[in-house]
């Protein structure tokens, strides 16, 4: 298996509901001209709280700083697992569940705390560039590592990294407990020819900048049974998408692209407070036994929770993954 | 990729004059003769030959981003449509609607999950076989391999995925792929591989490129790279592949799959295709974004494989088929060589065709050859009688003068310009200078005056002595300064104008040229001469002639009333109208005529006079102060403009040298100037590089038309003139150690620096044993009988003779008897002495050396034959 490091440097935000009017036009630029800003990383995922906007330096310039604007203090570089074909694809299992067990599970042991980020296309891990050298260390073993800078792929040597800092030091706390949410609504994870997004570009505005208009908000349930969730990512030219099947039927379906099963998935929201960006293991906690039952899962970190989105897999039993949920419940989680 | 919807095109690979346009919609179009019956009104002119009419257009495929004609015949227009959601739809362009293409019409490839399909390759074998090169899904494969008679998938479709593509007829939907390559990763470009129709080679977006057997999909050969796109094999040579990033081309040998082999100059734009001539052998079209050339790369002459430490041989060109329109794309045409379709992003299209590098080639024999396309042209000299000699190439007339020996008289030496056709003033001057000088050198050498003399007008003119000379013939009796000395004659020998003697006559002189018809010259001669009856006897002789002109004497008559009064109406005339006159020698009569005592220069200078003439009027006019100064100044004239008339005054020295120098520049005659140089002094002049190199490239010329004969007359010849030149040893016995010849000629050259105590035997090196090689020193191979070593010494080196007192090797002492030779059986290669070896073959037939079955003797036609010595 190779682990990249991609070349990008990315910072996390969090821009709160009602500062929104103020970065509609950096976001605008950032979704639909493409060609008129360099950011080559681009995540805006809405949640019932903020939105969460995750880009490159390129694209925070575009972000003005004011009240509204949260920016997490670190620089995170987004790590990629690619299966260089020698492994065996015997495993169905896709996604966060697969790299559980690399990769998720020896980062938390090393207290390297993470944010997860699924597309359509890939999985991206992002750690703080600070703990780069951890990283490096802790996955030399199981990875053969690549760096990418300026378009090339270049072999990381943990001994190049490893000189540094060697551990984290960070003093871990005792894992806390945190309260699952699970909503009701069901969502389609989907993506798009780029070329076609001015063809969704009012529906796609619509939805991310109006979703609190009247006619949307009767239909917002205050009791969490549905909550609002919107992700919109655009990396390296490649457009995701994850949406609630009442927003999915505001686009036209010829646009955009599904598995051909259709396939729907139940979200589960890991926290009750805001979880913080210190605080590692989250991730691994939910995917461990995920990865242990072979389901695959999808896991969208925002800057106050995480999301956490299984495919119920029959309809027989489609609490099935909820179950799996239970089984962190158990392990000392709360479901609200 | 992301280009939005410019047009591409394709060529139908089995009809020549149908190709396709895609963009949006699916155009098909047929190219014909532009303004033939066949094309219609509306047909689109693309050059100026040809036009194209639209047959068809498909616009049922939306979203299309790539796009696959079906390889086989049948069904004729059958495509592949990849789609941006990555559904691979079969669509077919026209009427043709048999019952296999009505079968596979509309029939719809649906990946599990939806991304755009990247690329399309049918397996070229296999043609049921439809690679489908898809973007990146986390959770599926890039590449799937469908099966385009497998019938729908039996499982029901989901309800929900038919609301998603509003396809109603699910019978046409196949879900499940035969194959299914590349997990977690895009592939942007594939093709399968030729030489094993199982083999795909696959470029993926994390920068790398794979081979894939299908037989085993768990093997994989895989090299890391940038350049992922557009990976294509080159049809001619099914090792070599070429991928592309950005503006960057890389050439890989799969063979040698670790690293391209090479990659092409960087371009500064993005490229977007690239193509291999299908028609042209190593031949690569790239065209970048926004352009509006296409390059090409010729690497028909690149080595493959080829090491690391060659540079490859590549020529690059960039044609421009639509001058300013920017191209979108471009396409070979599958049969006609060279040929292409361009499209540009309005879809004005253009049928072009790349002009071929032309390669010439001079032959020998003046034929030239030169090879465009798969056209060879040659172009021979017209060999029609009609040709005037000057116009021939040297090379031919070198040729013709080979054959007629020419340069071989040394008896008379003026013939050989007869031998060269007779037809050149300039060589006719040559070898009459030639004739004159070796004659008088002769003589010189007969009166013992000395060894051979450069001689030369410009040697021999040192001191002279003045005399006058009166008019003869005249009424009146003027006096003209005339000059004399016994140098100053001999340089008229030189000119020919007197024969050796102390007389100065030039009767002979004018009788010969009388008898030649040279009329003009004669009487310029005889007037120069002082002798104007004689002149105008001569004119009048000239006017009544056979063919002989009558204006002669006209020009008799204005002869004879030739007056020295400075103010005549004579004079005047003659001064001013004489520069009408046509023929020279009369026009140089006249100026002498009118010249005052010592003002020669009309004469000197009027260059169509033969040089020889005008050196001869200066002997006997100039002073002894204009005189070296006039025959420098006509020497370097001469000498620059390589006039070999100015052999006279230079001779055969440096200076010749240097003239016939820039003769040899202006003319490529290394014949004339290689014979002519011959007989010039061997110390002085044979020496210089430039004659050795005249006279090599004349023999290697020989060698090049096969004479070999003529070769070896002109090698006898030099080694009679030039005796430095030994003719060369052509045949060696070569020691099995050091590789060296063994003769003595060889060792009698000094070793450099090379001691012999190196090697372990004692003795200086000049006392050398016959038996072991005189350059290293180790014995010579054993004779196959007596089991000695061999070893002759030779007799052509007498001083190292003495070394055969040391010689072991036979009973008789006389060493360099016929019986001690080296003798060998070039089949077996077995041998020995050659004594040994005749008496051994008296009883046998069979080669001596135990178990070798070869019949030396009886392959020998002159084995049979008893040596004389030995009856």
């Amino acid at each position: 298996m190779d682990l990249h490091i991609l070349d990008h440097k990315l910072r996390v935000t969090s821009i709160s509901k009602t500062g929104l009017q103020q970065y509609t036009h950096p976001l605008i630029k950032l979704i639909f001209l493409r060609n008129r800003t360099r950011c080559k990383f681009f995540s805006l995922t809405e949640t019932p709280e903020n939105y969460t906007v995750v880009l490159d330096e390129e694209g925070f310039k575009e972000l003005q700083p004011s009240e509204h604007l949260q920016v997490e203090g670190s620089t995170w570089l987004p790590l990629n697992v690619v299966s260089n074909g020698n492994t065996s694809s015997s495993s169905q299992a896709v996604g966060v569940t697969k790299i559980a067990k690399s990769v998720i599970a020896p980062l938390a042991e090393q207290h390297v705390s993470v944010f997860m980020l699924s597309t359509y296309q890939t999985d991206f891990i992002l750690v703080r560039e600070k703990d780069l050298s951890v990283v490096v260390e802790t996955l030399v073993e199981e990875f053969n590592i690549f760096r990418e800078e300026g378009g090339e792929s270049v072999p990381v040597h943990s001994q190049d990294a490893c000189n540094g800092l060697q551990r984290n030091g960070r003093e871990v706390p005792h894992a806390t407990v945190h309260p699952v949410l699970i909503p009701e609504n069901q969502f389609c994870v989907m993506s798009l020819d780029p070329d076609t997004l001015p063809a969704i570009a009012t529906t796609l505005i619509d939805v991310l900048f109006y979703s609190n208009s009247p006619k949307e908000g009767a239909s917002v349930d205050q009791d969490m049974k549905c909550i609002k969730f919107f992700s919109f990512s655009l990396i390296d030219g490649y457009v995701s998408l994850v949406m609630d099947t009442e927003a999915q039927r505001q686009f036209p379906a010829d646009l955009l692209f599904t598995s051909s099963s259709g396939e729907l998935w139940r979200m589960a929201r890991i926290g009750g407070q805001p979880l913080g960006f210190d605080e590692c293991g989250i991730v691994a906690q939910i995917s461990q036994p995920l990865a242990d039952s072979d389901i695959s899962a999808y896991y969208i970190s925002t800057f106050s929770f995480d999301h956490a989105l299984v495919i119920p897999d029959h309809p027989a039993c489609v609490y099935f993954a909820i179950l799996i949920c239970w089984h962190s419940v158990c392990r000392g989680y709360v479901l609200v | 990729m992301s280009s939005g919807y410019k047009p591409d095109i394709l060529w139908s690979p089995h009809h020549a004059d149908r190709y396709v346009i895609c963009d949006t919609e699916l155009s098909l179009y047929r190219i014909g003769p532009a303004g033939s019956s066949e094309t219609k009104a509306g047909a689109l002119p693309l050059s100026e030959e040809t036009a194209a009419t639209l047959l068809a257009i498909n616009s049922d495929t939306p979203y299309m981003k790539c796009v696959a004609w079906y390889p086989k015949q049948e069904p004729e227009c059958l495509l592949a449509v990849g789609q941006a959601n990555g559904r691979v739809v079969l669509t077919s362009l026209g009427q043709s609607h048999n019952s296999k293409c009505k079968e596979l019409v509309g029939k719809e490839f649906v990946p599990k999950h939806a991304r755009q399909c990247n690329t399309l390759a049918w397996n070229p074998v296999d043609s049921n076989w439809l690679a489908a090169g898809l973007d990146k899904h986390r959770a599926d494969f890039s590449v799937l391999i469908w099966d385009i008679s497998s019938k729908f998938s039996p499982e029901a479709v989901p309800a929900e995925k038919v609301r998603l593509s509003g396809d109603v007829d699910s019978g046409l939907v196949v879900t499940k792929p035969l194959y299914e390559l590349g997990q977690n990763d895009a592939c942007l470009s594939l093709c399968w591989l030729p030489r094993d129709h199982q083999k795909l080679l696959l470029a993926g977006m994390h920068r790398n490129l794979a081979i894939f057997d299908l037989r085993n999909t768990s093997q994989k050969t895989f090299v890391n790279t940038k350049a992922i796109q557009g990976v294509t094999v080159d049809p001619h040579f099914q090792d070599r592949v070429a991928s592309f990033f950005e503006g960057q081309v890389a050439i890989w040998d799969l063979r040698k799959f670790e690293k391209p082999v090479f990659t092409l100059t960087e371009q500064p734009k993005p490229l977007t295709k690239v193509a291999w001539c299908p028609t042209r052998m190593g031949l690569l079209a790239t065209l970048t974004r926004d352009s509006n050339i296409i390059r090409l790369y010729d690497m028909q002459h690149t080595p493959m494989p080829f090491g690391d430490e060659v540079e490859p041989t590549i020529i690059e060109r960039s044609v421009q088929p639509c001058s300013e329109s920017i191209i979108s794309s471009f396409a070979w045409h599958p049969s006609a060589q060279n040929r292409m379709v361009v499209v540009s992003p309005n879809r004005v299209m253009n049928d072009f065709t790349v002009f071929e590098r032309i390669s010439l080639a001079w032959s020998s024999t003046t034929a030239l050859m030169w090879a465009c396309g798969r056209h060879l042209y040659e172009c021979t000299e017209d060999a029609g009688q009609g040709v005037a000699a000057a116009e021939k190439d040297i090379a031919t007339k070198m040729r013709e003068r080979a054959q007629s020996h020419y340069g071989h008289d040394t008896v008379q030496v003026w013939r050989n310009h007869v031998l060269a056709g007779g037809d050149d003033p300039q060589l006719r001057s040559l070898w009459y200078t030639l004739h004159y000088i070796l004659h008088c050198s002769a003589a010189a050498l007969q009166e013992t005056i000395g060894p051979f003399k450069a001689y030369s007008v410009k040697v021999i003119l040192e001191c002279t002595t003045e005399t006058r000379r009166c008019w003869s013939g005249s009424d009146r009796q003027t006096d003209v300064p005339w000059y004399h000395s016994e140098e100053r004659s001999l340089a008229l020998q030189l000119c020919g104008w007197i024969s050796r003697g102390p007389d100065i006559d030039v009767e002979p002189f004018l009788k010969s040229l009388e008898q030649e018809g040279e009329w003009e010259r004669a009487a310029a001669v005889a007037l120069f001469n002082l002798d104007i009856r004689r002149a105008i006897q001569i004119l009048n002789k000239g006017a009544s002639a056979e063919k002989g002109d009558l204006n002669l004497n006209v020009v008799a008559m204005a002869l004879s009333g030739y007056t020295d009064e400075k103010n005549s109406l004579w004079r005047e005339m003659c001064s001013s109208l004489r520069l009408q006159l046509k023929k020279p020698y009369l026009c140089v009569m006249f100026a002498f005529l009118t010249s005052e005592p010592g003002a020669y220069d009309a004469v000197l200078y009027e260059s169509r006079v033969a040089v020889r003439d005008r050196v001869a009027f200066a002997c006997m006019f100039l002073n002894d102060a204009q005189l070296p100064r006039y025959i420098d100044k006509l020497a370097n004239e001469m000498k620059e403009a390589g006039n070999l008339e100015g052999i006279l005054l230079t001779g055969l020295t440096k200076d010749g040298v240097d003239l016939m120098e820039s003769y040899v520049d202006q003319t490529g005659d290394v014949q004339t100037a290689s014979f002519c140089m011959l007989k010039g002094s061997p110390g002085e002049v044979l020496k210089d590089p430039r004659v050795q190199c005249w006279i090599e490239n004349y023999r290697n010329l020989l060698d090049a038309w096969r004479f070999w004969h003529k070769r070896a007359e002109f090698d006898i010849h030099r080694s009679k003139l030039d005796s430095s030149s030994k003719p060369l040893a052509q045949v060696f016995v070569s020691c099995n150690f050091c590789g060296k010849s063994i003769s003595y000629s060889c060792s009698a050259m000094p070793h450099q620096g090379r001691g012999f105590s190196q090697y372990g035997v004692s003795g200086s090196p000049t006392k050398s044993k016959v038996t072991s090689c005189p350059g290293c020193r180790k014995p010579l191979p054993r004779c196959a009988l007596c089991l000695m070593n061999m070893g002759t010494p030779v007799s052509s080196c007498p001083g190292t003779g003495k070394a055969d007192e040391k010689a072991d090797l036979t009973r008789d002492k006389k060493l360099a008897q016929f019986n001690n030779w080296f003798t060998w059986c070039h089949n077996c290669r077995h041998g020995g002495h050659a004594g040994h070896m005749l008496s051994w073959f008296r009883d046998h037939s069979e080669c001596p050396v135990s178990a070798c079955t070869c019949k030396c003797m009886q392959l020998d036609t002159t084995g049979n034959l008893v040596p004389s010595d030995s009856v």
